[in-house]
């Protein structure tokens, strides 16, 4: 049987292997990190059915718990690893075409390195080993971000860097703080002991935690480096900073909320930064004329939503967040991939610029729309049984207040389906722009390597979409990882 | 004046954190604000190992701990530090590298002046 480990170890040593290999050889480096995912896919897919029936606690140093580090391998680090890995093929395969200037073996040692901080986020047991990981994250999307070397790019990678560097710091004071506390660093043993301290002492620790891992979760008052840097990075980049970075930093958000801290108050606060995040989000979404913009701002209006489904703080609210940080996922993921190469055969990235692709570029504009109504909610789409697990489990408290509060989020995606049926409209039923007809037979469709990651993505969401139940039956087990603390602690503590 | 004192070590290092964070916050360089982000970790690591410290502690090697008849301070805040130590470093080279190549494109590093991007 293969060991969790290699989830991460596999693509860290891909990471170092791709620049000596670049060294010698450039051509190759391309197809490591597809290479990587697709080993990941086929770990994960095998280590699923087991862990569904008993977590995995790996010693990755030979003791036993509560001493070293530990990885958890539970069903919600499984399934969210698996999530990775796919989206982090298809977006590979992608790159494998899209990335052909400047700097390409590095482009994909930060890319697996993004990667590996990712993976070993959602599966480490360890506080200390949760923020390197996160570290290995934030650094190499910073670099990822100004990898174009424009003038956009290096902006936006100062101002993500300077906020994301403060964030991090408060994560480390936070660490502190818990170590202070209480003389361990390993999640079980912190979740088991938090009830004996007093409540404020507690409080000021998850405080600083959820501050700095809110900075990459990109919540409302944290989120001002997202527009910038999910705009300004190659459109390869956009993707998986959307569909995969910001979702660790929720992810950690929630573990570090629900699973060591067991609920309490704060998810109250999340609910309010929830709401705020996603109106927000959709509202200045919808004044965008660049279309990578809107789409980030959209990013953070589906932040919101996610939140807003964590901070009900129920077994469906928590599983339709999850819901959505799969449909987000791959919706978003699919977005950012077909519009790479219109902006790459327009030039521009205006909205203006994307009139009448639908005759330019017919499968990129096809799946682009697949990908826009999943996000707006429509059904047959993966975005609709998503959007309903929330609003049901908001629905489901019978409380007036919650009620009020799925009535907003509605109208959140309101706004949302107003700006994506403009652009629908725009890229099908408008006459292209002056001059770009003679362009066209040139110009014509994406390459097929682009062509096939951005078909699968749309052929899963309408296939989840269609047949929710080959996700939900995992759903339920990921969302009582996180907020079953007490089998979290028997798993990892035997107690 | 004694909660100070007693805690002279935990008032240095929020020091060090809050003039680094004044200095991300209010300067506009990008320079003093990677030497802020500096500052700030430099207060965290502080407080890591200050938070492992036990007074008259000696290091911690566990047979002379016993030769000396004394008790050892923390090893796990060490080890954190010295990670912590490496990230920060990477991240500032990382800053300084994006300094570069925000003078090359502007010249100027005065962030308040590079505002091409807006909300």
């Amino acid at each position: 049987m293969v060991s969790p480990i290699l989830l991460i170890a596999v693509p860290l040593g891909l990471a170092f292997i791709t620049p000596l290999l670049g060294l010698l050889w450039e051509k190759p480096t391309r197809y490591l990190p597809a290479a990587g995912m697709a080993f990941n896919l086929v770990v994960g897919l095998l280590l699923l059915p087991r862990v569904l029936q008993e977590p995995w606690v790996v010693r990755t140093a030979g003791f036993p718990p509560p001493f070293s580090i530990h990885l958890m391998a539970g069903p919600l680090g499984v399934a969210l690893s698996l999530l990775i890995a796919l989206v982090g093929l298809l977006v590979a395969i992608y790159a494998i075409g899209y990335v052909r200037e400047g700097a390409v073996a590095r482009y994909h040692t930060l890319y697996l390195l993004l990667l590996t901080g990712a993976t070993g986020m959602v599966l480490t047991a360890d506080l200390f080993n949760l923020f390197v990981f996160f570290e290995m994250l934030c650094i190499s999307s910073y670099a990822l971000v100004g990898y174009s070397g424009d003038r956009a790019g290096i902006e936006s990678s100062a101002k993500y860097l300077i906020q994301g560097a403060v964030g991090s710091s408060l994560v480390l004071l936070g660490i502190g703080f818990v170590y202070g506390l209480f003389g361990t660093l390993s999640m079980a043993d912190i979740a088991r002991h938090v009830g004996s301290i007093s409540p404020m002492k507690v409080f000021i620790s998850v405080a600083f935690l959820v501050t700095g891992f809110g900075v990459e979760a990109a919540v409302l008052p944290l989120n001002a480096w997202l527009p910038d840097a999910h705009s300004s990075a190659p459109s390869s980049i956009s993707a998986i900073l959307s569909g995969i970075a910001i979702k660790a930093g929720v992810y950690a958000v929630a573990r570090v909320v629900f699973t060591i801290y067991g609920a309490g108050t704060i998810p109250l606060l999340l609910l309010v930064v929830g709401v705020l995040t996603l109106l927000i989000g959709e509202m200045s979404a919808f004044s965008q004329n660049d279309i990578k913009r809107l789409l980030a701002y959209s990013s953070i209006g589906q932040i919101g939503l996610i939140v807003f489904g964590l901070g009900l703080a129920s077994v469906s609210g928590v599983r339709g967040a999850l819901f959505l940080v799969v449909s987000h996922a791959l919706a978003k993921a699919l977005l950012f991939l077909s519009v790479g190469y219109m902006i790459y055969r327009t030039g521009s990235t205006e909205i203006s610029a994307l009139h009448g692709m639908g005759r330019r570029m017919p499968v990129s504009s096809l799946c682009f729309t697949i990908g826009a109504f999943s996000l707006v909610g429509l059904p047959p789409f993966i975005g609709f049984p998503a959007k309903f697990t929330v609003i049901m489990a908001a629905l489901e408290k019978a409380d007036p207040g919650f009620t009020a509060l799925a009535a907003i989020v509605l109208l959140g995606t309101v706004v949302e389906g107003a700006y994506f049926f403009r652009i629908v409209q725009a890229l099908h039923f408008k006459a292209p722009p002056e001059g770009a007809a003679s362009e066209q037979t040139e110009h014509g469709e994406a390459p097929v390597s682009a062509l096939v990651p951005v078909c699968l993505l749309a052929a899963l969401i309408v296939a989840v979409g269609v047949y929710p139940a080959v996700l939900t039956d995992y759903l339920g087990p990921a969302a009582m990882d996180l907020l079953d603390k007490a089998a979290y602690i028997h798993h990892i503590l035997g107690v | 004046m004694s909660f100070v004192a007693d805690y002279l070590h935990y008032t240095g290092c929020f020091g060090l954190v809050l003039i680094g964070l004044y200095i991300v916050l209010v300067k506009s360089n990008l320079i003093k604000i990677v030497i802020g982000i500096n500052l700030i970790d430099t207060g965290v690591n502080l407080f890591l190992v200050s938070v492992g410290y036990i007074q008259m502690g000696t290091a911690p090697i566990f047979s002379e701990a016993q030769a000396a008849g004394r008790e050892m301070v923390d090893p796990v805040p060490q080890a954190l530090v010295l990670t912590a130590i490496v990230i920060g470093v990477s991240v500032a080279a990382l800053a300084l590298s994006v300094a570069v190549r925000l003078y090359e494109h502007y010249g100027t590093l005065d962030l308040s002046r590079v505002r091409e991007l807006k909300w």
